[in-house]
């Protein structure tokens, strides 16, 4: 199914030395991964999970690896401000962690926030469980080559019973360098039993760039515990960008996932949710925007293990110009998972001739004390709602733009933070076409 | 349809009654005692020769068929569908098999072979006049006999047999044979051309609306065989037509194979619709034996305004593997999908469809029902392809599964690609269980579980069965309910 590992890309990316950890077991991780990626090479289009995401052009590409000059790229920190978050904040540079850029003093009792350079340095034994995954899937290259290459990312605990009231700042910064650069970060992130955290992931750019970024994260939620995990993803438009996130929700959790995908040229994330335990409930919103020839794909995947299990998705798509938008929903009620209610919903609008959408929304259901439904629509703007707007004196494209913003925004609306979702809103609105 | 049909509601009703008398287990399950002739297990490029003289074929003809064995030489099993399926052996299956004896004319069709479609309730005799349904009959690998030709041969319809299509209309045939799906389009429709047997073929001249219904009714009866049928119907400009299709089996315990084939071409303002209702054997409780089904079905809207339907009901074979799909090409053209999919015991179906829009205002409709008991395993899967040039194109689909006991699977896999910004697609899925409100409301009333669950399922699939003709859909409503037999309780 795989191409040959002689692609350039491949090629550019095993000529990184492997990384020395001075851990036995994590050094042994990341050769055996390493391994893996220089046998499997990239998945093609044949691949069911690549299917509309070709990766021919990435292929062909090299890449330089790692910035020995992150350390002293001038970011400009205002940039990185965000209103309603003004809490712990780590901030990495082309995957290097940044300490003056990064706000770590005064940290909240309960809360454990380090780079994971740091944290390896240290005892990595806590890391083993989360560190030491295989990536059997044949689609499976990114996490692969992360596995065997990310040094840095963030390790953050937040101890059981502890409810965080500021949200903590994750800040992953693409900065134009000398050369288009590789580079991998790895986040391991807990909440302990009945501990409460908003996560503010943030993807930003720092002029212009062709970077190719992976990012891996793992998310353990424990019993009883909330998360809110807000992700802004405003990489550089000519950036390329592949996330992972895998989450394991346990007994009587809440999470939550608002997603806006903005910026990046080739932009894909495979978001994987495991709801483990009893009555556990996730909410995924999120809004995906591709214009100009952005290709930006999401791959929801939710998986309901135990009894009573909710999951809720909704997920709004507008592709324009020559962009592609691709979609994927899948949730799976695996057997005894009785009582799951599980809904997905992927709106798109397609304004353009040259754009695509391509969505797939999934159910797999193996009990039968189930609800579980989904639904799917491509098409445009409502006509009707258009006129009404028009018959009021709005000129068309403004009612367009009105519209077309309005049916993001509702994507937002149960965001708890309200100088955050405001300032959301205005991107979306900001990045409507004219 | 008045006076007719009671005549053929009491075939039915004779044939209900067997159903009862065999335990309302899989009525169709025996076998008919009849000298065959068979061609020796295995596939060659001789084999396909020795075919292809076997029923004097043309050398283009032959030369065709081994192309399509040449390319399917070169292809690999397809493994996307989620279905387990045990190594089938090629070679292990003999390709043709025949009666031995080879009627001229109806009247001298062996008098077991009419009396085993007379049980199945396929009327072959005259006495079918009454039906007003015209059928061709086919019997392992060849056509046993075809009725009303007279009538049809009036009103300037072609409906035969593949193979004496091919010998008498030769042009017609090569014209578009493999015009809808190409030789080597997927591995099973490479493989059905290399060795199809027989089927049915259809032309319905300009303007002429088919004066009958027409049906082909499929019996696997020999050992070791694979069945591998082609159909194609052309329905010219203006012209309409409607079709069904049937198939049973018998009670084997090995698995046997069906890879058929159906072609349909919708000219200008042509209307077809294709209906079947597929009962091969589905294997026992324990899940041994039964037939594994493996259709390529595909229209294409070739003209304008032209309209293509495909309505199904799918209760047997063991493995299902079957997406009738239409090709909107002309402008305005209409495709529809109606499909009712129950698996139970540990059959397993992947089925569903593909509408692939590429003319302007095309519209389609799917309408999708599973119902899975068991240990089976029922997934729908489908694409709805929307073209540059699908300019104000439309589709709506709906799936909804039904699932019966806690150890089956109900999966949905639906694909939408659009890349016209005109176009609207739009797609809802649900899953859910008898609910025990229902069961309660039922059982309060004095309806037996069983009843109230067949009644339940019929509600769940009036929407596909009333797309059915009469009869049919009487015989699809009384197979959901065999099918059913056991599933609660």
């Amino acid at each position: 199914m795989n191409q040959p590992a002689s692609l350039p890309l491949v090629a550019s990316l095993l000529d990184a030395p492997l990384p020395a950890s001075g851990v036995a077991w994590l050094d042994t991780v990341r050769r055996e991964n390493r391994e893996s990626f220089a046998a499997g090479g990239l998945p093609d289009t044949r691949v069911e999970a690549w299917k509309y995401t070709p990766l021919r052009a990435l292929g062909q590409r090299q890449f330089a690896s790692g910035d020995a000059a992150a350390g002293v790229r001038v970011v400009d920190p205002s940039t990185l401000a965000l209103p309603g978050v003004d809490g712990p904040r780590l901030v990495f540079v082309n995957g290097v962690f940044r300490a003056d850029l990064s706000a770590l003093d005064r940290l909240p009792a309960g809360l454990t926030l380090q780079p994971l350079s740091q944290a390896l340095e240290g005892d990595a034994q806590p890391l083993r469980f989360a560190l030491s995954r295989h990536y059997r899937e044949v689609g499976d290259a990114f996490a692969r080559i992360n596995a065997a290459s990310a040094v840095d990312g963030v390790v953050l605990r937040v101890a059981a019973g502890t409810q965080l009231d500021v949200p903590v700042q994750l800040v992953f910064v693409g900065a134009a360098a000398e050369a288009d650069l590789a580079w991998h970060a790895r986040n391991v992130i807990e909440l302990g039993e009945g501990a409460g955290l908003t996560l503010i992931e943030q993807h930003t750019a720092n002029g212009e760039l062709a970077h190719l970024a992976t990012l891996v994260s793992d998310i353990e939620v424990r019993e009883g515990a909330r998360l809110r995990h807000v992700v802004l993803q405003g990489a550089a438009i000519g950036a390329s960008l592949i996330r992972r996130s895998s989450l394991r929700l346990h007994a009587r959790t809440r999470a939550s996932l608002h997603v806006l995908e903005l910026g990046g040229a080739l932009v894909r994330h495979d978001i994987q949710a495991e709801l483990t335990g009893d009555d556990a409930r996730l909410d995924t919103r999120g809004v995906f925007m591709p214009h100009g020839r952005q290709h930006i794909d999401t791959q929801l995947a939710i998986r309901h293990q135990a009894l009573n299990t909710v999951s809720s998705s909704n997920w709004r798509g507008v592709a324009n110009d020559r962009a592609r938008g691709v979609f994927r929903g899948a949730i799976v009620v695996a057997p005894g998972a009785d009582g799951s209610d599980a809904s997905l919903s992927n709106k798109n609008l397609l304004l353009s001739p040259g754009a695509e959408i391509d969505t797939k929304p999934e159910l797999e259901i193996y009990a039968d004390e189930v609800k579980a439904a989904h639904g799917a629509t491509v098409g445009q703007l409502d006509e009707r709602a258009l006129f009404y707007l028009r018959s009021r004196g709005i000129a068309l494209a403004q009612a367009r733009a009105l519209l077309t913003a309005a049916f993001c925004r509702a994507m937002l609306d149960d965001l708890p933070n309200e100088a955050l979702r405001e300032h959301l809103a205005a991107l979306l609105i900001a990045h409507l076409p004219a | 349809m008045s006076s007719t049909s009671t005549e053929t509601k009491a075939t039915r009703r004779d044939n209900a009654e067997v159903v009862e008398a065999l335990g309302r287990s899989y009525a169709a399950g025996f076998v008919t005692d009849i000298e065959t002739d068979y061609l020796p297990p295995g596939l060659s490029e001789d084999i396909v020769r020795q075919l292809s003289a076997l029923k004097r074929e043309p050398s283009w003809m032959t030369e065709w068929r081994l192309g399509a064995y040449r390319h399917w030489l070169t292809m690999p099993k397809p493994d996307w569908a989620k279905l387990k399926i045990d190594p089938i052996d090629y070679q292990a299956i003999s390709y043709y098999a025949a009666p031995k004896a080879k009627p001229k004319s109806l009247a001298e069709v062996d008098p077991a072979l009419l009396e085993t479609y007379e049980k199945l309730g396929i009327p072959l005799h005259e006495r079918a006049a009454l039906a007003g349904v015209a059928v061709d009959a086919v019997f392992d690998s060849v056509s046993v006999g075809t009725t009303f030709r007279k009538q049809l041969a009036e009103a300037g319809v072609l409906f035969c047999s593949m193979s004496e299509a091919i010998r008498e209309y030769p042009e017609l045939v090569q014209k578009y044979l493999g015009s809808v799906v190409p030789t080597g389009d997927n591995f099973f429709a490479a493989l059905n051309s290399a060795v199809f047997s027989d089927g049915s073929f259809v032309f319905i001249p300009k303007g002429v609306r088919c004066p009958m219904e027409l049906s082909t009714y499929f019996r696997i009866n020999a050992q070791n065989t694979g069945q591998f049928e082609r159909t194609l119907i052309v329905a010219e400009e203006g012209s309409h037509v409607s079709y069904l299709e049937g198939c049973t089996a018998p009670k084997r315990d090995e698995n046997q194979l069906h890879a058929a084939v159906v072609e349909l071409v919708a000219l200008e303002k042509a209307q077809i619709k294709y209906s079947t209702v597929q009962n091969w054997y589905p294997g026992d409780e324990n899940g041994v034996g039964g037939i594994y089904n493996f259709v390529t079905k595909r229209g294409d809207c070739r003209g304008d305004d032209s309209k293509i339907s495909w309505t199904q009901v799918e209760t047997g074979s063991a493995i299902t593997w079957k997406y009738p799909s239409v090709i909107l090409r002309g402008d305005r053209s209409v495709g529809e999908f109606h499909s009712v999919a129950l698996t139970h015991h540990f059959q397993q179906a992947d089925t569903g469809t593909k509408m692939i829009h590429l003319g302007k205002d095309t519209k389609s409709k799917i309408v999708a029902k599973g119902i899975s008991a068991g240990r089976s395993s029922n997934s729908y899967r489908g694409l709805v392809k929307m073209g540059k040039g699908a300019e104000g194109a439309r589709n709506y689909t709906q799936c909804d599964s039904l699932l019966i006991g806690k150890r089956c699977g109900a999966h949905t896999f639906p694909y939408m690609e659009v890349k016209n910004p005109s176009a609207i697609v739009e797609h809802e899925a649900t899953t859910s269980k008898i609910s025990d409100d229902q069961m309660f409301y039922c059982r309060s009333r004095g309806i037996r579980e069983e009843d109230a669950v067949s009644m339940i399922v019929d509600g769940f699939c009036k929407q596909v069965f009333k797309e059915l003709p009469m009869e049919f859909a009487v015989e699809a409503k009384k197979l959901l309910e065999v099918s059913l037999e056991g599933a609660v309780g």
